[in-house]
C-alpha cells in the first residue's frame, strides 16, 4: 500500500536552491561551498586529505625533504635527535681565511702549520691521522702542497684557545661538544669546519642518527614512498581483481557466484598478516612480493562489499526499469549498477590503503618482503626494537610515521563516507 | 479553560535546524481539540501537520524543537514541564499512533508483554494477572481475539497491529489520542473498519482524536470538525460538514475540488497549478498567494490574521477580513 | 459499447475475433516459491509452499482502451502488470501481444519488443536511476531502440520532456532526480515510457505517491497524451474513486483471481460480486453528508499462500452458501461485456 511520508518540509524546497548553487561552480569550489553543509565533518576531510596529500608529495620527491641519502652514513651512531656530534672541530681567529684542514696545507718549504690540541683526548691522534690522509690527497695534486701540522699539547681547551690568542697556534682543534660551553669567553673566534669537513652543527640530525649512523629523519621520508607505493599498489591491484569478480558474482549468481564466493571466503578467513607471511616467505623477499601478497589479502574485502552493493541495488526499482525499457545486461551493469556500488568502494579504498601500510610495516618488520637494504619503516622498527632504551627515537619516529600515515587514509575514508553516502541525494 | 476544550493550543512554533538556515514547519498555530470530537487534520506533504502532531506531544528530538506558544492540555501548559515530567503525560494522558505499524512495534515483543509493560510503566501497582486482564478486555473490544495477544507483531497484519496500537493508547485510558495517518498504508476495507473503529471509540469511551491525514475522504467519514494546513500554516478550521459544503479558504476549496468521489459522475478532476512554497523562504504576505485564484493586492504584503469568518468557522484569508487602511495597498 | 464476443476462462484465441485485443492473457499463473531448494519439498510432503499471486486468470484489453485493474494488496494486480510485460516468467498461461505469444519470443527479440510495451511505476524516486541526468534516463530507451545520432535523440528527449510538461526541457536535461519534486520526477518516468510511442503503456499506481493536488494534473497529463499518441492503458490500481475518472473497463482482482470484469459505469452502478460492492463502499467518500452505512466483510485478506478452498472469499463473504467453499466459480458473462465469477451473482445485479 501506499506510505505517503511526511518529510521535513525543507528538504525537497531546500534542494533547488543550494544545489543549484552547488552545480555552478567547480569541483574545488564546490568542496568549499559544501563546507556550509558540512561543518564538522568538512574539517575532518580537509585536514585528512592534506594529510594524505603531504604524504603524496613526500612519497614522490622524497629528495627534495630528506637531507641525506637514506643509505648514507652521514654522523656517528646513535646521536640523539638535535644532539650535535662531538666532533674534533677547528677553532680559528675570526678573519682567518682558514676553513677546513685541508686549508691548512702549504708548499713544501714552507713553515709548518702549527696546531693546538688539549693534551691527554684522541683529539691529536683523530687530528694526525686525518691529516695525514689529506696529505696523501694533496702530495700528488699540482701545487706540491704538504699537510704536516705541528701539534702544541696544551693542559686545557682555555689553553689551547689562549695559545692562537697569543699567536702561538694558527689553529686549534677541539671537541664540539667542548667549544659550544667556552665559545662565549673567546668571542674573536670562530668555529671552521671540523676536521673531517663539514660542519659540527650542520647535521643537527633534528630525529637523531641510527646504529649504523644514518640519518633517522632522511630514512623516514624515504621509506614514505617505499609505504605509500605498497599501499596503493596493493588496495589498486586488490580494487582491479575484487570489484569485478564482485560486479559480476552478484549480477550473475548462480555456480560462478557459489564458486567464487567460497574461495573468497576462505582467504578471508585467513589472519591477514599470517597469509602475507606465508605468500611472501614462498615468493621471496622483494617489492613486487610484497604488493602481490598484500593485494590477495585484500581482494576478498572488496570482492564481498561490492557484491553485497551489487545484490541490493540488483533489486533496486530503477534497475527494473532498465530492463523494462530493453537495456541489454552489460549494459544495466555498466550504467545502472555499477556507478550505484563505486561510491562504497571508493570508501573502502581509503582505509584500504592504511591497513596495506600497516600490513607492510608488519611484514618487514618481521624480516619478510623487503630486502634489508632498502630504507623502510617496519624494517627501522624491528633495528630500533634492541635500542629501546638506549636510543628511543629509533623506534619512536617511524613508529609514529605509520600511526600519522594510517590515521590520515582512515580519516579520509571516514570523511569520503559523508560525501558519498544518500545524504546528499534527497529523498 | 472552558471544560469542553481538552487541548487549547496557542501561538505554537515548532523550528527545524537544517543546514541551510531555520525552518519553521509550524508557524505560530492555534487550535483548540474539543473533549470527545474527531479532529482532523488535513493537508499536503510537507504542511506541516505530522510535525504538529508530535510537537503536541513535545516528540521532537535533534534538530526540531517546540519553540513558541503553548501547549495548554487539561488545564496545564506542557511547554511549561520538564523533560522528565513529559513521559507520564506520553502514552498516559495522550496516545499516539503511528503511520507505519510495522516498526512501531518491538519485533521481539509478544502483544502481551507490549500491553503489560505499558499498563506497568505508568501504574506500576498493577498485578500481572490484573493487567493481563484489562489487556484482555481492550483487545476484544477492538476486535482482536485474545489468543492472539501471544503472538508477535511479525504475525499478524497492517490492520491488526493498527488496533493493537490504539490498544496500547486505551490501555492506559488515554484522554487524547493523536493517530498520525493510521490508515495510510492499509487496503481500504481494513482502513474502514478502523474508522468505524475509532467512531465506536469515541462513543464508547468519549475518546477525544486528533486525527492526522491526507486523504480527504476520510476526514469526511469520520471526523467532527476538520482543520486545514498549508505551509505551515494553519488556514481553515470548522465544522466538517461547513468546511465541506462552504469551503472559505481558496485552498481549501481547490483541495476539495480536486478529490475524487466515487459517487459522483466522473467529471474533471480541478487540477491546482502551482506548488507548495519553500519553507526556507516563504511567500510574503499570506503564503498561498502564488497560486490563489482570488489573489488581491494585500494578499503579497501582509498575512491575514486566521480569524472567524462565520461562527465556528475560521480562515486566514483576506476576502474574509478588512485590509489595514495604508496607501500602498489598493484592493483589487 | 457493442459487445461481439464473450471472454470465457477456457477460450483458445482462434475461436474469438480478437483483432481489436492488443494485449490477451490466458489462464495465466505465477507462483512464487516461498522456499527453494529440495529440502523444502522433502519439509513439505513434496509440495513446495508458494506464494499463489496470480492464479489462472484470462482477459484482454482493447487496442485503444484505459482498461483497470483494481484490488488491494495481496492481489496480485502488480504482477499482473509485470507478466504482460514479461518482466517476470509465467508459472503457467500466455500473454499474447499483437498476435505473438511472448512466452515463444528469443531474449533478443523480447528485447526489441519493449520498444511497444512501457511501465510507468508507482515510486518515481526509485524508478530513476541515482546517478544519471534525467536527459540520459529518457536518452536510453530512444538509443536501444531507435536509429539516429545524437543530436536527432537529443531533439526526440527535449521533445517529450516538453509534451509531459517539464519545461524548458534544456533545464531539465541534465538534473538529477534529487534535484527536482516528486511530482515533475513522476513525469521524467511519464516520458521515459513514452518517449519510444509505444502501444501499451502498463500504469502501475502512477499517482499513488504523488501529492493530492498533484493527482489530477498527473492524470490528465497521462489522458491527453494517451490520446495525442494512441496509447492503451493497463491502470494498475487500489484507489476505485481514481480510477472511476480514467478507466473504460475495469477488472477487479481478489488473491490471484479475476471476480468481475466490465464497463465501468456496470461494474461500478451495478456489480455482481460482493467484494466488489464491498470495495466500492469502502471507499471514503469526501462528503459529510453521505457516510458510509454498509458493515464491511469480517476478516482480512487471507495468506496467498493457502488460499481458502472454492470461492476464495468465501470465508468473507456475507453471502456465502455451502457450494461455495467447494466450488470454484467462473467467470460468466451476465450482462453484455460484463463477467462475474460468483456463483449467486445474479441476487446482486438489478
Amino acid at each position: 500500500m501506499t506510505a505517503i511520508q511526511e518529510q521535513p518540509p525543507e528538504i525537497s524546497a531546500e534542494a533547488e536552491s543550494w544545489e543549484d548553487e552547488l552545480q555552478k561552480v567547480g569541483l574545488v569550489r564546490r568542496i568549499f561551498q559544501a563546507r556550509r553543509w558540512y561543518g564538522a565533518d568538512w574539517w575532518f576531510v580537509m585536514i585528512s586529505t592534506l594529510m594524505v596529500v603531504g604524504f603524496v608529495v613526500i612519497a614522490l620527491f622524497p629528495n627534495w625533504f630528506a637531507p641525506y641519502a637514506p643509505d648514507a652514513l652521514v654522523g656517528p651512531r646513535f646521536l640523539a635527535p638535535n644532539e650535535h656530534p662531538d666532533l674534533p672541530i677547528i677553532i680559528v681567529p675570526k678573519d682567518s681565511p682558514f676553513n677546513t684542514l685541508k686549508d691548512l696545507a702549504v708548499p713544501e718549504g714552507q713553515p709548518r702549520p702549527q696546531v693546538a690540541v688539549v693534551q691527554g683526548v684522541p683529539t691529536g691522534s683523530a687530528l694526525n691521522e686525518q691529516a695525514q690522509v689529506i696529505d696523501e690527497q694533496v702530495k700528488n695534486e699540482p701545487g706540491g702542497l704538504r699537510l704536516r701540522p705541528q701539534i702544541d699539547r696544551y693542559a686545557s681547551d682555555e689553553e689551547a684557545l689562549q695559545a692562537i690568542l697569543d699567536g702561538k697556534d694558527e689553529a686549534a682543534v677541539i671537541q664540539s661538544t667542548e667549544w659550544k660551553t667556552i665559545s662565549t669567553h673567546f668571542p674573536t673566534l670562530r668555529e671552521a669546519q671540523s676536521i673531517t669537513g663539514g660542519t659540527a652543527n650542520a647535521g643537527g640530525f633534528i630525529l637523531g642518527t641510527n646504529d649504523i649512523g644514518q640519518d633517522v629523519l632522511s630514512r623516514l621520508l624515504w621509506g614514505t614512498r617505499i609505504a605509500i607505493l605498497i599501499g596503493f599498489s596493493s588496495s589498486i591491484v586488490a580494487l582491479l581483481l575484487g570489484v569485478p569478480l564482485g560486479l559480476f558474482a552478484g549480477f550473475v549468481g548462480g555456480a560462478f557466484d557459489r564458486l567464487v564466493s567460497l574461495v573468497m571466503d576462505s582467504l578471508y578467513a585467513f589472519p591477514g598478516l599470517i597469509l602475507a607471511i606465508a605468500i611472501t616467505a614462498v615468493l621471496g623477499p622483494s617489492i613486487f612480493n610484497v604488493i602481490v601478497a598484500i593485494a590477495v589479502l585484500y581482494i576478498p574485502t572488496y570482492y564481498r562489499i561490492v557484491r553485497g552493493q551489487t545484490l541490493s541495488v540488483k533489486e533496486e526499482v530503477y534497475v527494473e526499469a532498465a530492463r523494462s525499457i530493453g537495456a541489454r545486461r552489460m549494459e544495466i551493469l555498466q550504467k545502472y549498477i555499477f556507478p550505484n556500488v563505486i561510491p562504497s568502494v571508493a570508501i573502502i579504498f581509503s582505509v584500504n590503503i592504511a591497513d596495506a601500510i600497516l600490513t607492510g610495516a608488519g611484514l618487514s618488520f618481521l624480516g619478510l618482503g623487503l630486502p634489508p637494504t632498502i630504507a623502510d619503516w617496519g624494517i627501522d622498527l624491528a633495528r630500533g626494537q634492541r635500542f629501546i632504551q638506549t636510543a628511543w627515537w629509533m623506534i619512536t619516529f617511524p613508529g609514529l610515521a605509520i600511526l600519522l600515515v594510517v590515521l590520515a587514509f582512515s580519516m579520509m575514508g571516514e570523511g569520503l563516507t559523508e560525501i558519498f553516502n544518500p545524504k546528499l541525494r534527497e529523498r | 479553560m472552558p471544560d469542553d476544550i481538552l487541548y487549547s493550543i496557542r501561538n505554537l512554533t515548532v523550528e527545524y535546524q537544517t543546514r541551510a538556515g531555520v525552518v519553521k514547519a509550524v508557524d505560530d498555530i492555534s487550535l483548540d481539540i474539543r473533549r470527545g470530537e474527531i479532529l482532523g487534520l488535513v493537508g499536503e506533504s510537507g504542511c506541516g501537520k505530522s510535525t504538529l502532531g508530535k510537537a503536541l506531544m513535545r516528540l521532537h528530538t535533534g534538530p526540531a524543537r517546540n519553540s513558541g506558544g503553548q501547549l495548554l492540555f487539561d488545564g496545564r501548559d506542557l511547554m511549561k514541564l520538564s523533560e522528565e515530567e513529559m513521559p507520564d503525560i506520553r502514552g498516559a494522558e495522550i496516545g499516539m499512533v503511528f503511520q507505519d505499524p510495522m516498526t512501531s512495534l518491538n519485533p521481539v515483543q509478544r502483544i502481551i508483554d507490549h500491553l503489560t509493560e505499558t499498563i506497568h510503566t505508568h501504574e506500576p501497582g498493577t498485578s500481572d494477572a490484573a493487567a493481563r486482564t484489562r489487556a484482555e478486555e481492550l483487545v476484544e473490544k477492538l476486535g482482536i481475539r485474545h489468543e492472539r495477544l501471544d503472538e508477535y507483531p511479525h504475525q499478524m497484519s497492517g490492520g491488526m497491529r493498527q488496533r493493537v496500537m490504539i490498544s496500547l493508547a486505551l490501555a492506559l485510558r488515554a484522554k487524547l489520542v493523536i493517530a498520525d495517518e493510521p490508515t495510510t498504508s492499509l487496503d481500504v476495507i481494513v482502513e474502514a473498519k478502523f474508522l468505524d473503529l475509532l467512531k465506536e471509540l469515541q462513543k464508547e469511551f468519549g475518546l477525544t482524536i486528533l486525527l492526522i491525514t491526507h486523504n480527504i475522504g476520510v476526514v469526511a467519514e469520520v471526523a467532527d470538525r476538520v482543520a486545514v494546513m498549508y505551509a505551515a500554516k494553519m488556514v481553515e478550521v470548522g465544522d466538517v460538514r461547513d468546511v465541506f459544503a462552504n469551503p472559505k479558504h481558496p485552498y481549501t476549496q481547490g483541495l476539495l475540488k480536486s478529490v475524487p468521489n466515487i459517487q459522483l459522475d466522473g467529471s474533471e478532476l480541478y487540477k491546482m497549478e502551482g506548488a507548495p512554497p519553500n519553507l526556507l523562504h516563504p511567500p510574503k504576505g499570506c503564503r498561498f498567494n502564488p497560486r490563489c485564484p482570488q489573489v488581491m493586492d494585500i494578499c503579497r504584503i501582509q498575512e491575514p490574521a486566521f480569524e472567524a469568518v462565520e461562527r465556528d468557522q475560521l480562515a486566514l484569508c483576506w476576502l474574509y477580513q478588512n485590509a489595514p487602511a495604508s496607501a500602498e495597498v489598493h484592493n483589487g | 459499447m457493442a459487445e461481439q464476443q464473450s471472454l470465457k476462462t477456457s477460450a483458445a484465441p482462434h475461436d474469438t475475433d480478437t483483432s481489436e485485443y492488443l494485449v490477451q492473457v490466458e489462464n495465466l499463473q505465477k507462483y512464487f516459491p516461498v522456499q527453494s531448494g529440495f529440502l523444502a519439498g522433502l519439509l513439505n510432503h513434496g509440495e513446495i509452499p508458494a506464494v499463489k499471486a496470480v492464479d489462472g486468470i484470462s482477459f484482454g484489453i482493447r487496442k485503444g482502451e484505459v482498461f483497470g485493474l483494481a484490488g488491494e494488496s495481496g492481489s496480485g494486480k502488480s504482477t499482473v502488470g509485470r507478466l504482460i510485460l514479461h518482466l517476470l516468467e509465467p508459472t503457467a498461461g500466455r500473454v499474447i501481444f499483437d498476435g505473438i505469444d511472448l512466452g515463444t519470443l528469443q531474449p533478443e527479440e523480447m528485447r526489441k519488443m519493449r520498444a511497444r510495451m512501457q511501465i510507468i511505476f508507482q515510486d518515481p524516486m526509485a524508478a530513476l536511476n541515482p546517478r544519471m541526468t534525467i536527459g540520459e534516463a529518457i536518452d536510453n530507451p530512444v538509443r536501444i531502440h531507435l536509429s539516429g545520432d545524437s543530436a536527432k535523440r537529443r531533439h526526440v528527449v527535449n521533445e517529450i520532456l516538453q509534451k509531459v510538461g517539464l519545461a524548458p526541457a534544456e533545464q531539465f536535461y541534465d538534473k538529477y532526480p534529487h534535484q527536482i519534486s516528486g511530482g515533475q520526477r513522476q513525469r521524467v518516468v511519464i516520458a521515459r515510457a513514452l518517449v519510444t510511442v509505444p502501444e501499451l503503456v502498463v500504469a502501475d499506481e502512477p499517482i499513488a505517491m504523488a501529492d493530492v493536488s498533484v493527482r489530477a494534473l498527473l492524470l490528465e497529463l497521462m489522458m491527453r497524451l494517451k490520446e495525442e499518441l494512441n496509447l492503451t492503458y493497463l491502470f494498475i490500481t487500489h484507489d476505485l474513486a481514481t480510477a472511476k475518472y480514467v478507466c473504460d473497463r475495469i477488472a477487479v482482482m481478489y488473491l490471484g483471481k479475476l471476480c468481475e470484469v466490465g464497463p465501468l459505469s456496470d461494474v461500478y452502478e451495478d456489480s455482481g460480486h460482493p467484494y466488489t460492492r464491498a470495495l466500492l463502499e469502502a471507499v471514503p467518500v469526501p462528503d459529510p453528508r453521505h457516510r458510509r452505512k454498509e458493515s464491511m466483510p469480517a476478516g482480512e485478506i487471507p495468506s496467498a499462500i493457502n488460499p481458502p478452498s472454492g470461492c476464495r472469499f468465501h470465508p468473507r463473504c456475507p453471502m456465502a452458501q455451502a457450494n461455495c467453499s467447494v466450488d470454484e466459480p467462473e467467470l460468466r458473462e451476465l450482462r453484455p461485456g460484463h463477467f462475474i465469477a460468483c456463483h449467486y451473482a445474479e441476487k446482486l445485479l438489478k
